[in-house]
């Protein structure tokens, strides 16, 4: 892609971003509704920041994204573990499926109140709930890119004296990282996506204790700084781990 | 015979390297009623000896090639090497497969000296072998290529030099220039002739072309299909390089061609 | 003996006889006290909690089939509400590539925004009750709905286009009669996602001001320590996202006959 095509790219995405909050400052101002229950971008996010300490908001920002690391390092590191495991050797694999695919079907949040009873109400509850929303994903397309993966590059490794455990390391496991990058990838999604819901459960701090403590308050303007940190904060951390995947994988894999 | 098997690895032409006695398979998961895919296939190939295999696609020529390779079991009958039955891969016998079969996650260089791996050589002498058999293959320039990189007859080229990376002493070749130009193609079975010569190895070599068998091999065996057996084998007492149109060479073309109708 | 060691080769009987062992297990330990059962109520307990909710209702009244058909009614509105605006959109945004230029930060940063996170917004503007719940549904969905239908149609093969023009096909009658047919297996599989984000948004949408739905029903059975409760309320959910599945998988069968041939070539 030449340069000018990207300048001209930046240029359109910039008018298009430039579009839609000029349509939401009008609305704001001139549409009729009270500035404290619908305020224009311009003072939201300003008036939210003059309000909110600045140190106060990256303690909340650090402690979510500790939760979510936690959560998502357990949950995916458990997920390639297991689906590598059983989608490797077979025995595994028959006795782990049939319990997978029960639990599969059921949203990471329904098990906030057995995350409650198990785990009590501090950290370990909400990193459980973010543990479960990184793991099905990453077990999944793990198991698919082990299980998927052509067999003659498996022969292929057997001729030059390769079995068992190398075989595994060698071939079967570089053959399905594609496979498990999209997993981390979603993983790391779902995570912020069930952050929110986590942090519900009786939580004095995280961005979304902050939001939900904002409504309590009425603060609307925080309400949507906060939204925007989240979707920022998840926006950020995607692209840098779709950048360290395509560093990776990109040479010889088209991501 | 048994004289033979005390004589050194350079020895007698006529000392049989690959043994494959009485060899049926029969696919578990398919129709009990259709023919075996192979039955009493036999074939002796002398140490140092050029094989070739010939016949339709789908005659079972991949599946014999895999059960002298280890990778797949036979049904009855079995494979011996030195002597020895195979019982699976590895050991001494490289592959070059149908299908692409590069790992993609390596460079072709990288892919080569995988190949080498298991040699006891250092990590410097592995790569200087790798990129000797890189120029081999006429790929100097392309050795830091990933394979999606290369075109399927580039692909094929390393394949071809991984295999010779582990120094087998038997090469399974599985219609590796298939995928090759015609140009390239003739090139490339100068230089498995040049190699064969220098470094002493037993091969196997599946092709579907009749006149690609009778430049390369000492001698030919035809399949025929449903049940896959070997129906004649012919001898090719002439010196390499070979003319296409060699009086010899016509007739032999002829013949096989009528055992393949 | 042998037909039992037979048996036992096959992979499901092997995952399900572990699977009744693990529940065995796990009744036991609960029957004898080794698990607590506020926390981790015997699986017969369960079954008697489904019962409970079905005949008697939890809380009192409120039944199982009520739950679920309000948790289902809210993911069928929210989804359909996104899909009917996403949808049309979709195919302009994807068709015209000035518009996509235009709204792609606007789309990628909104797919980012976390749905949950919209919740307080949701209530200090539309309540706790169920517009809000259909709104945040249709949220989740619209945008991951939005982006498939927009890349479906900008990655049609464009040796379809170039031999459909050869046979005179252009503007309207190319886009109805190839670029939509060729984008249905992307729109499909955005609807199959979308889905599975409305069902995941619901659970956290009915934690608040409600005590009809499934999500409802598991978060209220917690206040009343009645752990087998919630237990059976996450079976229903996994049942009814088992069941959505399946149906979608049906209905992608069904709407495309010839997709499947290129999955058989895959594998
Ligand atoms: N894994 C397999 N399972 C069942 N049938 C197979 C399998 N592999 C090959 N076959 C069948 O065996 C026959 C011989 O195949 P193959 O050895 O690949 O032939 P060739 O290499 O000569 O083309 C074919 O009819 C093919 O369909
Ligand atoms: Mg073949």
């Amino acid at each position: 892609m030449s340069a000018s095509v990207r300048w001209r790219d930046a240029a359109l995405g910039g008018i298009g971003t430039l579009a839609v909050l000029a349509l939401w400052e009008a609305a704001a101002r001139w549409g009729g509704a009270s500035p404290l229950v619908f305020p224009p971008p311009s003072t939201a996010v300003v008036g939210a920041l003059e309000r909110v300490p600045g140190d106060v908001l990256v303690g909340h920002v650090t402690i979510s994204l500790q939760r979510i690391v936690l959560g998502f390092v357990a949950g995916a590191t458990l997920g390639v573990v297991l689906a590598v495991a059983g989608g490797w050797y077979r025995i595994l694999g028959n006795l782990m499926r049939p319990i997978v695919e029960l639990l599969r079907p059921i949203p990471p949040l329904a098990w906030i109140p057995m995350a409650i009873v198990w785990f009590g109400l501090g950290e370990s509850s909400k990193v459980f709930v973010i543990f479960l929303a990184a793991f099905f994903p990453v077990f999944t397309n793990a198991w698919k890119g082990v299980t998927g993966i052509d067999p003659v590059l498996l022969r292929a490794g057997q001729t030059m004296d390769l079995t068992g455990p190398a075989l595994l390391f060698k071939v079967a496991l570089p053959a399905a990282m594609p496979d498990i990058a999209t997993g981390l990838r979603i993983g790391w999604g779902l995570s912020f996506g069930v952050l929110v819901a986590a942090e519900l459960i009786a939580a004095d701090s995280g961005m979304g204790y902050m939001i939900m403590n904002a409504r309590q308050l009425a603060d609307v303007g925080t309400i949507i700084l906060g939204i925007l940190m989240i979707g920022a904060a998840n926006l950020v951390t995607d692209w840098a781990i779709g950048a360290v995947i395509r560093r990776r994988l990109g040479t010889w894999h088209p991501v | 015979m048994s004289g033979l098997t005390g004589a050194p690895a350079t020895g007698d032409a006529a000392r049989p390297k690959i043994e494959v006695v009485g060899l049926a398979k029969r696919y578990a998961d398919v129709d009990a009623a259709q023919p075996a895919v192979l039955e009493r296939i036999d074939l002796t190939v002398a140490e140092n000896e050029f094989v070739s295999l010939v016949g339709r696609s789908g005659c079972g020529k991949t599946t014999l090639l895999n059960i002298i390779a280890g990778l797949i079991a036979p049904s009855a009958g079995e494979v011996r090497v030195d002597g020895k039955a195979v019982t699976g891969p590895g050991g001494g016998k490289g592959m070059v497969f149908q299908q692409q079969a590069l790992f993609p996650w390596l460079t072709a260089l990288q892919n080569v000296e995988f190949g080498a791996r298991t040699r006891a050589l250092s990590p410097a002498a592995r790569r200087r072998e790798a990129e000797q058999l890189i120029d081999l293959v006429g790929l100097a320039g392309y050795a830091e290529r990933y394979p999606a990189a290369l075109s399927g007859g580039m692909q094929q080229r390393v394949a071809i030099a991984r295999a010779l990376a582990l120094d087998p002493q038997i090469l399974l070749m599985d219609e590796p220039f298939g995928a090759l130009d015609e140009i390239t193609r003739i090139d490339m079975q100068h230089e498995l002739l040049r190699v064969w010569s220098s470094r002493r190895k037993t091969v196997v070599f599946v092709t579907h072309s009749i006149s690609e068998a009778l430049m390369l091999s000492d001698r030919v065996a035809v399949m025929r299909a449903h049940p896959g057996v070997i129906a004649a084998e012919f001898r090719i007492d002439l010196p390499r390089p070979r003319q296409r149109t060699h009086a010899e060479i016509v007739a032999l073309h002829d013949r096989i061609w009528r055992h393949l109708n | 003996m042998t037909t039992l060691a037979t048996l036992l080769r096959h992979p499901q009987v092997q995952g399900l006889s572990f699977l009744a062992a693990l529940v065995l297990g796990w009744e036991v330990a609960a029957d004898v006290g080794v698990l607590r059962p506020y926390q981790f109520p015997a699986p017969s307990r369960v079954v008697e909690a489904v019962w409970e909710i079905a005949t008697s209702g939890f809380p009192e009244g409120v039944k199982l089939t009520t739950h679920g058909l309000v948790t289902l009614g809210r993911i069928l509105q929210g989804f359909l509400l996104a899909i009917t605006l996403a949808i049309p959109l979709g195919l302009l945004i994807g068709w015209f590539p000035v518009l996509d230029r235009m709204t792609l930060p606007v789309i990628t940063f909104a797919r980012s925004v976390a749905t949950l996170s919209l919740l307080p917004l949701a209530i200090v503007w539309f309540g706790t009750g169920e517009l809000s719940k259909v709104l945040l549904i249709a949220y989740g969905c619209f945008w991951v709905m939005l982006g498939n239908v927009v890349a479906g149609v900008k990655y049609v093969d464009p040796v379809l286009i170039r031999a459909a023009r050869t046979m005179d096909a252009s503007g309207l009658v190319l886009f109805r009669r190839v670029v939509l047919p060729a984008a249905l297996p992307r729109i499909l599989t955005g609807a199959r996602v979308s889905l599975g984000v409305g069902f995941m948004v619901i659970v956290g949408a009915e934690m608040i001001g409600t005590i009809r739905g499934l999500g409802a029903l598991i978060m209220e059975a917690r206040t009343f320590y009645r752990a087998d409760i919630s237990l059976a309320g996450i079976a229903a959910l996994g049942l009814l996202g088992f069941g959505f599945a399946i149906g979608l998988g049906a209905l992608e069968r069904k709407l495309l006959p010839w997709h499947r041939g290129l999955e058989d070539v895959r594998r």
